[in-house]
């Protein structure tokens, strides 16, 4: 008489991009997108957004707010393409979804260039998350070219963003990290306690990522 | 079987004297002792890995957030994953060298976990620590086993090296089938 076990759970993630701290920048936007592997599918919500241009407070605080919304749900489908060790039950085998965030603002041409790039896990566990994540720029391979870049408003940047959320490939490159982007996450699953998953202690303060370096505004 | 998903970051490094620098981190999984019962499966995720190189512009801490998603399938406890880093300093010809090495154990209770790893890296002689000083490389490890394992140890004379630092959330799966409490 036991209900059939479900086979597949969904993750309900819903946020802001809270605010930034970038020092040496002003008048900045950011995108962001999730990035996911085969086994998982978005059904509700946006997967992309752009923010407002923010300038810095007046206060001593010099604070970048975006407190922009975050609103997408994720169902992880059954994979019966990949091969299964023997005595395995079906499992589902996955990459976590992750958001990407690219930060851009003004040079002092007036021409849009890229601040930084961040990539994060979205949380598995139910709760409440605060993460504070380094953002990076990457570097031009010779002083020429840097003077070049600056001058004609043309930084290196990465052609398709969702590289920043992959490992492989990262070893050839140079790059910069000047800023942080605060993020605030709240996960709500479905089935999947009842799939198997422990995800482990409810995490109701959830602050975690690095602190800024002392000086900064928190 | 039960299954383990470590998801998480290699958030960066703080404490090293050279300011340009890379992460070469894999995860070895095996028995401590030789068992038939106990063996590690990586079922999905890439087990080495070299991060960017990275020059920070505020504050000390290089930042790589380098990603890590691993899943593996266990019979057994025996040979939990340790996860093995190398830190290399880069400077402005492309030479690498070396900063530090060191290893620490993925976690074993589900939740997220903040993880400082500390390094060293090996002394050498006298002459080879003035060589280091003016022209740079200096003694390596031939063989990687020897962050992770303790079993030659003892013929090393090291010094300290800066502390790495990861963000790892475990997920675990069927461990209470198995009577496993974490």
């Amino acid at each position: 008489m036991a209900a059939a076990a479900p086979s597949v759970f969904l993750l309900m993630v819903n946020g802001q991009v809270e605010s930034a701290q970038f020092p040496e920048y002003d008048d900045l936007y950011c995108k962001y997108c999730f990035v996911y592997g085969q086994d998982w599918a978005p059904t509700a919500g946006l997967e992309e957004g752009i923010s407002q241009i923010t300038s810095k407070s007046q206060d001593a605080r010099r604070a970048l707010v975006w407190n922009f919304p975050i609103d997408v749900t994720f169902k992880s489908t059954n994979p019966y393409g990949c091969e299964i060790p023997h005595g395995l039950t079906p499992a589902l085998s996955f990459e976590g979804p992750q958001i990407v965030l690219s930060v851009y603002g003004p040079d002092v041409f007036g021409n849009d260039v890229v601040r930084g790039y961040g990539a994060v896990h979205v949380p598995l566990s139910p709760g409440r998350h605060k993460k504070t994540i380094p953002m990076f720029v990457p570097e031009s391979t010779s002083k020429l070219q840097k003077f070049t870049s600056w001058f004609m408003g043309r930084r290196p940047e990465y052609t398709d963003p969702k590289v920043v959320a992959q490992g492989e490939g990262r070893e050839v490159t140079r790059v910069r990290s000047q800023g942080f982007v605060t993020l605030l996450f709240n996960v709500v699953t479905k089935d999947m306690r009842k799939l198997g998953y422990d995800t482990g202690p409810p995490d109701t303060q959830g602050v975690s990522g690095p602190s800024p370096p002392q000086g900064l505004p928190r | 079987m039960a299954e383990v998903h470590v998801i998480g970051q290699i958030m960066g490094a703080t404490g090293f004297s050279e300011s340009s620098l890379l992460c070469k981190w894999g995860v070895h999984t095996g028995p401590g002792f030789v068992s038939p019962w106990a063996a590690w499966k990586l079922l999905s995720g890439v087990r080495e890995g070299q991060t960017q190189v990275d020059t920070p512009q505020i504050g000390d801490m290089a930042y790589w957030s380098h990603p890590i998603d691993l899943h593996f399938a266990t019979k057994g406890l025996q040979g939990w994953p340790r996860l093995h880093l190398q830190v290399w300093s880069q400077d402005s010809f492309g030479r690498c060298q070396l900063a530090g090495y060191g290893f620490c154990h993925v976690p074993s209770s589900p939740g997220t976990h903040q993880l400082d790893c500390p390094t060293w890296r090996p002394l050498g002689s006298w002459r080879e620590q003035l060589a280091r000083a003016f022209v740079g490389g200096g003694p390596q490890l031939l063989h990687g086993d020897a962050i992770y394992s303790g079993a030659d140890r003892y013929r090393l004379h090291t010094t300290s090296g800066g502390t790495v630092h990861l963000e790892l959330s475990l997920l675990l799966r069927h461990f209470d089938r198995y009577g496993v409490e974490c």
